[in-house]
């Protein structure tokens, strides 16, 4: 029997990509480092980080630069914390988010 | 009498207080589901929802009918009641064997050996007429997909639930046994509360930061 990979939620993606970025603390995360912690295609990286940017979860530092870098804003902070919390609820009877 | 009275009431305070448990796991899942869409969060929460609208619906129930018409109230109405609350069990805890259902990716299962399993349980719902014997049945299956979730998972939230489901579990064995020995009625509810007690402390773990 072949092991299919575990289904990823949209929710579960953006938290993953905001937990990378997290993770790079006050240097920021550029999108390749995203793109690998998060492991995504370029296209669905590029689709999940305007999303990101438009409900102002991460900030893009210097837009017009080639060098783009993404820091975690106040708002993308609490809503991984909030996602940590549901994700342990979800854990606990078995739900896979 | 009072002892018998003294009985009941403890048991309604006991099923209220567990009732306001099950409301805040119904607060908790309809959250989690809004955040992710996930569709067995919101089964979870229904499951929740319709277990404390029934331990309400008997709190309520039992309280109106022995307190305003004392002994001489309506048996019929007492019935109705106990078949209500009966069903709602049993209809939550079917919600609960749908949502804690392991995923394929887990256990490597076939989709079809788990809906073989709900519909089995569906169909001895429906030609059983023992209630409590019904709801222990329901729940062996939520105490084993228990097990298996903390198997898997090893985390401490999950053995919680594991442990609440396990004493709910307990509480109908326990209250299966009551006509025979009716202070078997009051560990049932304890171990009722217990169970809830167990969700309420991963409810408050889990939100921590």
């Amino acid at each position: 029997m072949s092991r299919k990979r575990a289904y990823r939620s949209k929710m579960r993606i953006l938290a993953d990509m905001m937990r990378a970025i997290q993770s790079e603390g006050e240097e920021g995360a550029g999108p390749t480092k995203v793109l690998y912690a998060a492991n995504l295609s370029h296209d669905r990286l590029k689709q999940y980080i305007d999303e990101l940017l438009e409900k102002e979860l991460v900030i893009e530092q210097d837009p017009e630069s080639n060098n783009r870098v993404y820091f975690l804003t106040e708002k993308g902070r609490a809503f991984l914390r909030e996602f940590v919390r549901i994700e342990r609820f979800s854990e606990a009877f078995g739900i896979e988010i | 009498m009072q002892a018998e009275l003294g009985i009941i009431r403890l048991d309604l305070l006991f099923e209220a207080i567990s009732g306001i448990i099950a409301l805040m796991i119904t607060y908790y899942a309809t959250k989690a589901y809004r955040l992710t869409g996930q569709k067995k969060l919101s089964d979870l929460s229904t499951g929740f929802l319709v277990l404390s609208a029934g331990m309400f619906g008997r709190v309520v129930g039992t309280l109106y009918f022995i307190t305003q018409y004392g002994e001489v109230g309506s048996n019929l109405i007492i019935s109705i009641v106990t078949i209500a609350y009966g069903m709602s069990r049993i209809m939550a805890y079917i919600l609960f064997v749908i949502s804690t259902r392991p995923t394929k990716t887990h256990f490597e299962q076939e989709f079809q050996n788990n809906t073989d399993v709900s519909m089995l349980l569906m169909a001895t719902f429906l030609v059983d007429t023992s209630l409590e014997v019904l709801a222990i049945l329901v729940l062996v299956v939520v105490v084993l997909q228990a097990v298996l979730n903390y198997m898997s998972t090893r985390s401490k939230f999950a053995r919680y639930v594991l442990v609440g489901f396990f004493l709910l579990l307990l509480s109908h064995i326990l209250m299966a046994g009551a006509e025979t020995s009716p202070g078997l009625y009051l560990l049932s509810q304890g171990a009722q509360l217990l169970g809830f007690l167990s969700m309420l402390v991963m409810l408050i773990q889990a939100g921590r930061d």
